[in-house]
Parts: structure tokens; C-alpha cells; sequence
């Protein structure tokens, strides 16, 4: 045997690794990348098939949208107690120009209302200041970085909703605690009589 | 002793191959000779894979449809609402319907390229005139598919669309009044419409294209691929290659980047919720989807009968088109002669889907 022809069947043997070698890493390499694409995409199918659950959240009927003057707020208590202020802080007709937030001053708990005359939310208790969107920006809550809760809002053919929990809308209709008007200085009875003291 | 235990140990092994091959009598060489149909080498480039792109996404279509399906209802009352359902609430809904929506865009763009590639290279010559009158009605079928599709969500871009669409079948002469009655389901767009316009996008059409790419892909078989030759190609190279596993590993790359391509662009620009159908407003600007942009254009150009026919006659002569290439060829000596008409067709179609593009009426 010369030395050429054992030089070739060498070479020929590598050659068959070399190939087989590359055929196993092509297959394993696509396989693998198949898996992952298609295995990703099944679990995401799969998935989208569970239905989402229902809404935890529903719309609660607060009163007519014309009812609510500019620059008037009222007091909303829903079934489970809470109290919400609702204020109307845009001359327009849409959800934009109301806002709803809690009317509990996260601070100590007392009942904060709209002041249109100063564009804030004011707590009397210990003079918590609190921007139009309800962010705190003055007094215990304004250096607590507290702000008070807002409650989604909307106007759906001229009436006042705002969104609260699915459980506290099967317990029935809310109510409102305080007819709308405008407060604040010269209309609230506290701060009228803060004043006069001062 | 050991020796047949072994063997009782094989032999149990191999049962339920045994009783799979005594019901399905197939041996490995006969699923080899039914798969490996050799390829002409020329498909190892690329861009030759445009005919299998449009099948795949096909499949994707399929997929996502029926998901799309289980959460869809297409009655005017809750139509828009179970879009917007399962494009904002159900999980990876907006993925799906992207995926959905951006497939149905490349499979047009991909079987329009596929045509392009046929009718450049010449492939719909002897004998394969039956198989471009067989491709002509896949391309129909899928733009028939994105309009039904495209009518479903009821946004108000979609249901205009609609009413725009059956008034162009309308105003076919003779048979236009019948074909919209038989689209809506009426006069106008009522409460059977969107039934219509859903058994049509989910059971009959694609049941129409999987007959369709049955036959053009038997007669594929049967004619074989046409085969090209490269100046770059030394002589000695073997002229074919294996359907499996080579050409189909090409085809699953494909697949796996086309997924890449979908998921990337249903996320950088996922589908939205345009405004609800109102049967009452018109929009101030209609536009269809891009694919028919350019026979909205032609409407827009000229007189409505004359458009809708002029149109129908252009669809003609496509499917007639190796029939006439033949003639011309035989007529005028030249054979470049379809490329040039090819060229002025291509260039027309882009000048005509981009003026409809840039400007608003």
C-alpha cells in the first residue's frame, strides 16, 4: 500500500467526520431554534385561549353630568363607605373636565374639598394642600409625598360615572352626601371663621 | 437462555411497529422515494423560495385566524367590541392579531414577488401555462382573503371599505346588482354582512387556496421545477439535490426568520383600534389596504363602468398572459419582448399604489 493511498483514505475519513460533524450541529442548531421559536409561540397560544378574567372593576352611576356647575364639587359615598369628591374643573362636557378623588386626606383622614377660587384641594385639619389632579404639594401630605386616590371617571350620555370595584357595585347605587357647590374660602363655614379669628 | 431473552426482548420492542406496518405497509424506502423529489439546484438561492414563503405563511395565517376566531364575533353589535377585546384584554391578543394582520401583508407582498420571479424568468411558458392560471387564482383568492379580513374589525376605515367594495361589484354591468346583493346579504351593510364577509374570510376562501395550492403543487410535481442554469456554475456540478432533508432545512430556516420578522413587526407596530363603523359618517379620507391601492387609483382615474371593466380586462389578459406572450413571440421575433411589457406593468403598479399612498383623495 503507498504511502498516497493511506494518506487518502485518511483524508477521506476526516472529510466523512468533518461532514457528519456538521450535519449533527446543522440539525441540533435548527432543531433547537424551532423549539424555542415554536415552543414560545404554543405557550403564548395557549395562553391567549384562557380567556382573561372577568372585569374586577365597573362603572357606578354618580348623577347627571349638567347637575355638577364649573368650579362646584360634591361628595360621593359609595356602597362600602367610601367618600369621594367629584369636581368640575373644565368648562367642557367630557370626562377631562371632571375629576374624582378621594375625599380622605391621607394624612390623618380628614374631608378634603375642591377650592376652584385657589386651584387646589385643601384639608382644613392641618392646612394639607393638594394640586388639581390631587397630587400633594403643601402641608403634612405635601412633605409626606402623599396624594389623594383618584377613581377613573366618565361621561357616557350626559351622566357621571366613576369606576369602582365589581363587589361594592352588586351592594347597590351610591349616594350623595353633599348636594354640588362651590367651596372653599368665602363659602366654607371653617375657613370663614379661621379667617375672621385671623 | 440469555440469547432468547434478548430476542423475546426485541421482538416486544418491536410490536408496535410490527402492527403499525402490518395496517400501513410503507417501508422506509418508500417514504424516501415519496419525499425526496430531487430540487433543481437553482433553489438553493434564495430568492427562489418565494412560492414556499407564502405557503408557510399561510399556515401562520391559518394558526392565528382560528385563535383569533375563539374570541371573535362578527355581528355589527359586537364586532368592534371582540376586537377590541382581544387586541386590549385577552393575552398576547394583540400579539396574534398582529401576527395576523402583518402575515396577511407579507403573504401578498410574498405571492405577488413569486409571480413577479415566475413571469421574469419565463417559467409560465410550455407546459406550464395551466399552472399561472392556477397561480392567477391563488393571487385572487388571497386579495379576496385581506378584503374580507380587512372588513371584520368595523372601524370605520374597514366598514367604508366594505360599503366601497361592494359598490365596485355593483357596478359591474349585468351581474353587479346580483354580485353585492350576494356580498352584503342585501342592499346595503346589514346584520347578515359581517357573517358574510366572516364565513367567506375563515371557511370558504381558505378552503378555495388549499384546493388551489393542492393542484399547483401536483402539477409542480408533475412537470418539475423549471430549471435554470447560471453563467457562474461549473458544468460538473450535480445538476439536482435532495427535497429532504436540504431543501426542506432551507424552507424551516425560512419559516423560523419569516416568525422573527412577524413577531418584531407586530410588536414595533402592533394593531390598533381605529374608531367604531358609523354607518352615518363617512370619513373624510377612505383608503383601502395597500395591496388595493392601486386599483382604487384606477377607480379614481377613471369613470366607474369603464374602471371596474377596464380593471376585469387586465385581470384577463394576466390569466391569458402565456397564451399571448406565445403569440407575440411567434408574431414580432423578439423574445424579450414580455420582459419590457413586464417591466412597464411592474413600473405602473408602484407609480399608481404610490400616488394613491401620498396623497389623501
Amino acid at each position: 500500500m503507498s504511502e498516497d493511498t493511506v494518506r487518502t483514505r485518511r483524508d477521506d475519513g476526516d472529510e466523512r467526520m468533518v461532514r457528519s460533524r456538521r450535519t449533527l450541529l446543522s440539525v441540533v442548531g435548527v432543531g433547537a431554534a424551532l423549539t424555542a421559536a415554536y415552543g414560545t409561540l404554543a405557550a403564548m397560544m395557549g395562553r391567549f385561549l384562557l380567556p382573561s378574567g372577568p372585569p374586577s372593576t365597573g362603572w357606578m352611576f354618580v348623577t347627571q353630568r349638567d347637575h355638577l356647575g364649573l368650579g362646584e364639587s360634591l361628595l360621593f359615598q359609595t356602597p362600602a363607605g367610601a367618600t369621594v369628591s367629584i369636581a368640575r374643573q373644565g368648562a367642557g362636557t367630557a370626562a377631562e373636565d371632571f375629576i374624582a378623588l378621594s375625599s380622605v386626606c391621607p394624612h390623618l383622614g380628614c374631608q378634603v374639598h375642591w377650592e376652584p377660587q385657589n386651584d387646589r384641594y385643601f384639608c382644613p385639619c392641618h392646612n394639607g394642600v393638594f394640586s388639581p389632579d390631587g397630587t400633594g404639594i403643601g402641608g403634612p401630605p405635601g412633605d409626606a409625598g402623599q396624594s389623594l386616590p383618584r377613581y377613573p371617571l366618565k361621561v357616557e350620555n350626559q351622566l357621571l360615572f366613576i369606576e369602582v370595584d365589581v363587589a361594592e357595585l352588586a351592594q347597590g347605587p351610591g349616594r350623595i352626601l353633599e348636594e354640588p357647590a362651590v367651596r372653599g374660602p368665602g363659602h366654607d363655614p371653617c375657613l370663614d371663621c379661621r379667617q375672621v379669628s385671623a | 437462555m440469555a440469547g432468547e431473552r434478548a430476542a423475546a426482548a426485541r421482538s416486544a420492542a418491536t410490536a408496535p411497529l410490527r402492527w403499525l406496518h402490518e395496517r400501513l405497509p410503507i417501508s422506509g424506502e418508500d417514504l424516501r422515494e415519496l419525499t425526496n423529489e430531487p430540487v433543481p439546484n437553482h433553489l438553493k438561492r434564495w430568492w427562489f423560495a418565494l412560492g414556499g414563503t407564502p405557503a408557510y405563511l399561510f399556515v401562520v395565517q391559518i394558526v392565528t385566524g382560528i385563535l383569533l376566531a375563539f374570541y371573535y364575533q362578527p355581528a355589527p353589535e359586537t364586532a368592534y367590541e371582540s376586537v377590541r377585546y382581544i387586541t386590549e384584554e385577552a393575552a398576547y391578543g394583540w400579539l396574534l392579531r398582529g401576527i395576523h394582520k402583518w402575515g396577511a401583508t407579507l403573504m401578498i407582498a410574498a405571492v405577488i414577488l413569486h409571480q413577479m420571479r415566475v413571469y421574469f424568468t419565463g417559467a409560465y411558458r410550455k407546459p406550464r401555462e395551466i399552472n399561472w392560471m392556477v397561480g392567477m387564482c391563488l393571487l385572487i383568492s388571497t386579495l379576496m382573503l385581506g378584503f374580507t379580513g380587512y372588513c371584520l374589525v368595523y372601524e370605520q376605515l374597514s366598514y367604508w371599505g366594505a360599503a366601497v367594495g361592494a359598490n365596485i361589484a355593483g357596478s359591474v354591468p349585468l351581474v353587479g346588482d346580483f354580485m353585492k346583493v350576494m356580498l352584503l346579504g342585501g342592499d346595503g351593510f346589514n346584520q347578515h354582512t359581517l357573517p358574510r364577509f366572516f364565513v367567506l374570510h375563515a371557511a370558504v376562501l381558505p378552503t378555495l387556496l388549499i384546493l388551489l395550492i393542492v393542484v399547483h403543487i401536483a402539477i409542480i410535481r408533475v412537470q418539475g421545477v423549471t430549471e435554470f442554469e447560471f453563467a457562474d456554475e461549473p458544468p460538473d456540478k450535480p445538476k439536482t439535490f435532495n427535497f429532504f432533508p436540504e431543501h426542506v432545512m432551507s424552507e424551516l430556516i425560512i419559516g423560523l426568520l419569516l416568525m422573527v420578522v412577524l413577531a418584531a413587526l407586530a410588536t414595533i407596530s402592533p394593531p390598533i383600534m381605529g374608531p367604531r363603523a358609523d354607518p352615518l359618517v363617512t370619513p373624510e379620507v377612505i383608503k383601502p389596504e395597500w395591496f388595493f391601492y392601486v386599483a382604487f387609483r384606477w377607480l379614481k382615474l377613471f369613470p366607474g363602468t369603464f374602471a371596474v371593466l377596464s380593471t376585469g380586462f387586465i385581470v384577463f389578459i394576466m390569466f391569458a398572459w402565456p397564451f399571448i406572450d406565445d403569440w407575440l413571440r411567434r408574431r414580432f421575433k423578439k423574445p424579450e419582448i414580455s420582459v419590457w411589457i413586464g417591466i412597464f406593468g411592474v413600473l405602473s403598479i408602484i407609480v399608481l399604489t404610490l400616488w394613491e399612498a401620498l396623497v389623501a383623495h
